[in-house]
């Protein structure tokens, strides 16, 4: 950002005494010499001192605290394997279901149609009660073989993941249809036109440019599930196979420290955050690569070994806006 | 060859539901001594299946000390319920398996197999009787009233409770008895409070922890075992008992009367057992070592 100051002082046209009396330098010309981001780290530490300050007035049990931070920590493994196991299954439905809703097939349409409409118009918390309560009571109701119906009673966890595969899954169907109705005619055309079939153009046209569009609103889904993960408690759990959320509420329910236990595993979330925000930031930045000017335009080399070197020439590339690099600093 | 293609994806789409059955079942974790669902269950009685399998799994809500509770330290759970539930189990020559559903899940019934039977503390109601079968009960524990510490103004229930706000786990008896709806087999309840402007909690310590706050900031008053009111107070919290129990409850081990196979003979081997642990002292042995007094014969209130 400092690549800021230059402009910003140019347009200052002075000469050189008449600038400010006594030869001193300006507020903002000071304030301009400071880099911003270490304006922004003074930022965030005053906030942080000004919550460490708040926190030791609340009188938390921090001997408490220290004691059981240990036993929280380790169902975080969980809480990452749900989130990312649902995560997949997520992306899969989604791709599916874009698949449909951009179909002409009835069938595909209305199945599509109706998944999204039902798995975003119902609470998760209720989709996961369904899948492990009704389930269950949907084979026996059907007299479904012992072998099946054992199947279909399923653990917490599992049912957690499959709801929150189920959720997910409709809310980025919407992401990758956008994505994917986000490429422009003409790449299909152009596509179709060479004599490329519709799962060829799908695969070497449409996908890898969607992609770069529906890969920030993925992450954020894949952030906001990381937390959802926490819902799962409510159908209860295994000892082998407690989340963090789990684990906070029966160390807090249980000596009466509940506040203490949520100031905990909301720092855990928090991180897990903030951490999986940097790989996000260095991803987009990748995925972005074709977008970003930094190399010279070799004029007159269309077979010149990038890969994907011909859709580089058909993007009209001075109208396309630069993707802004993220800040790792993990601000989202 | 286009039309194809689009009629493997309308299948696709079907296919999905079980992709991400496939995605789960990958999941399941290998917990050590999981269930042998494969095993045949011999005939169609659940005490059979039980000692075939050398297992007995068993519910509890280790959110509820001292009944039971987790110890962080061992990753074991503790408490009065789990020894009672272990010693059952060693009378039957089997093992615990731990199961820990919501608490709501376990008093609703319908557990659909996935565990045998609750050692968790539950109070005989006669709704509760409906979907569950219930043992002898192994203990009796008085419902008291809990204020703050700073609270001056109750000092008994009789009349001094009425229109206050009262903290309840929401659907326990403590709730049904605030309603005034409350029975129990066996019991006369006496409802002292009126007009109670009840606030219900998923569990007990959650009212309790709400009351610590401060005297009247969000709640007048508690109703919760003497157990729970002893133990919050044992850990620090802000709290004192007030005034005579209101009511006493049976508490049993119970049984899903919905299990594929027939719980019966478990019930009443069940309530032989916990017969045989009351006049050997056994029960009596881990109510001093848990709440310190004894609370395994009713009381006449």
């Amino acid at each position: 950002m400092t690549e800021r100051d230059p402009g910003v002082a140019s347009n200052v046209d002075r000469p050189p005494t008449a600038s400010s009396p006594g030869g001193k330098r300006s507020f903002e010309e000071r304030s301009l010499a400071i880099p911003f981001r270490a304006k922004v780290a003074a930022v965030w530490i005053f906030i942080f001192l000004l919550l460490g300050t708040l926190f030791a007035f609340a009188s938390f049990d921090q001997d408490w605290m220290k004691e059981n931070v240990a036993f929280i920590v380790r169902g975080l493994w969980v809480t990452v394997v749900i989130a990312a196991v649902s995560i997949v299954c997520a992306v899969i439905l989604a791709g599916l279901g874009a698949i449909g809703r951009l179909s002409r097939n009835p069938i595909a349409f209305g199945i599509s149609g109706f998944y999204t409409s039902f798995f975003r118009g119902t609470p998760l918390i209720v989709q996961m009660f369904l899948i492990y309560l009704a389930l269950p009571q949907l084979a026996t109701g059907l007299h479904l073989p012992s072998g099946l119906r054992d199947l279909m009673i399923l653990g917490p966890a599992e049912a957690g993941i499959i709801a929150l595969s189920l959720n997910y899954g409709a809310y980025m169907t919407e992401i990758f249809r956008a994505g994917i109705e986000s490429v422009s005619h003409s790449q299909r055309e152009a596509a179709e036109a060479l004599g490329m079939t519709y799962a060829k153009v799908m695969r070497r046209v449409v996908l890898p440019q969607a992609t770069r569009v529906i890969i920030p609103p993925i992450g954020n889904e894949f952030i906001a599930m990381m937390k959802d993960t926490a819902l799962v408690s409510f159908l209860g759990a295994s000892f082998a196979f407690m989340e963090i959320f789990r684990r906070a509420q029966l160390l807090g329910k249980a000596d009466f420290r509940n506040l203490e236990a949520l100031v905990l595993v909301a720092g855990m979330y928090w991180a897990l955050t903030a951490l999986f925000t940097v790989f996000q930031g260095r991803l987009e930045h990748r995925m972005s690569k074709g977008y970003v000017r930094t190399v010279k335009f070799v004029s007159g080399a269309p077979g010149d070994g990038i890969g994907g070197g011909a859709l580089m020439h058909v993007m009209p590339a001075e109208g396309q806006p630069q993707i802004p690099e993220i800040p790792s600093g993990g601000d989202h | 060859m286009k039309k194809n293609f689009r009629l493997v994806l309308a299948a696709l789409m079907v296919v999905a539901l079980f992709v991400v059955a496939a995605c789960s079942s990958t999941e399941e974790t290998p917990a050590p001594g999981a269930a042998p669902t494969g095993a045949e269950p011999a005939g169609d009685d659940l005490l059979a299946k039980i000692k075939a399998d050398g297992v007995i799994r068993v519910s509890t809500d280790p959110a509820y000390p001292p009944q039971s509770e987790l110890d962080p330290k061992t990753g074991e759970y503790v408490g009065f319920d789990i020894d009672v539930a272990n010693e059952i189990a060693k009378r039957m020559g089997v093992t615990v398996e731990w199961e820990t559903p919501s608490w709501d899940t376990i008093t609703a019934g319908s557990w659909n197999d996935r565990w045998d039977m609750s050692v968790g503390s539950m109070t005989v109601t006669p709704e509760r009787d409906e979907v569950l079968q219930f043992s002898t009960p192994y203990y009796y524990t008085p419902a008291v009233v809990l204020v703050h510490a700073d609270n001056t103004d109750i000092t008994g229930v009789a009349t001094q409770l009425d229109g206050k706000r009262i903290g309840v786990c929401g659907a326990c008896t403590y709730d049904f008895y605030l309603q005034q709806t409350l029975e129990i087999p066996g019991e006369t309840i006496e409802f002292q409070i009126d007009d109670a402007d009840i606030k219900t909690y998923d569990t007990d310590s959650t009212a309790v922890q709400d009351l610590s706050l401060g005297d009247g900031d969000r709640l007048d008053a508690v109703i919760t075992s003497i157990t729970v009111g002893e133990g919050a107070a044992d850990k620090g919290k802000p709290v004192k008992i007030v005034g005579e129990p209101v009511f006493y409850e049976p508490l049993a081990v119970a049984i899903d009367r919905s299990s594929t196979l027939d719980g019966a003979s478990l019930t009443a081997e069940v309530s032989r057992i916990v017969d045989e642990m009351r006049s050997d002292g056994t029960l009596t042995a881990l109510s001093d070592q848990w709440f310190g007094q004894d609370l395994t014969t009713k009381v006449e209130s």
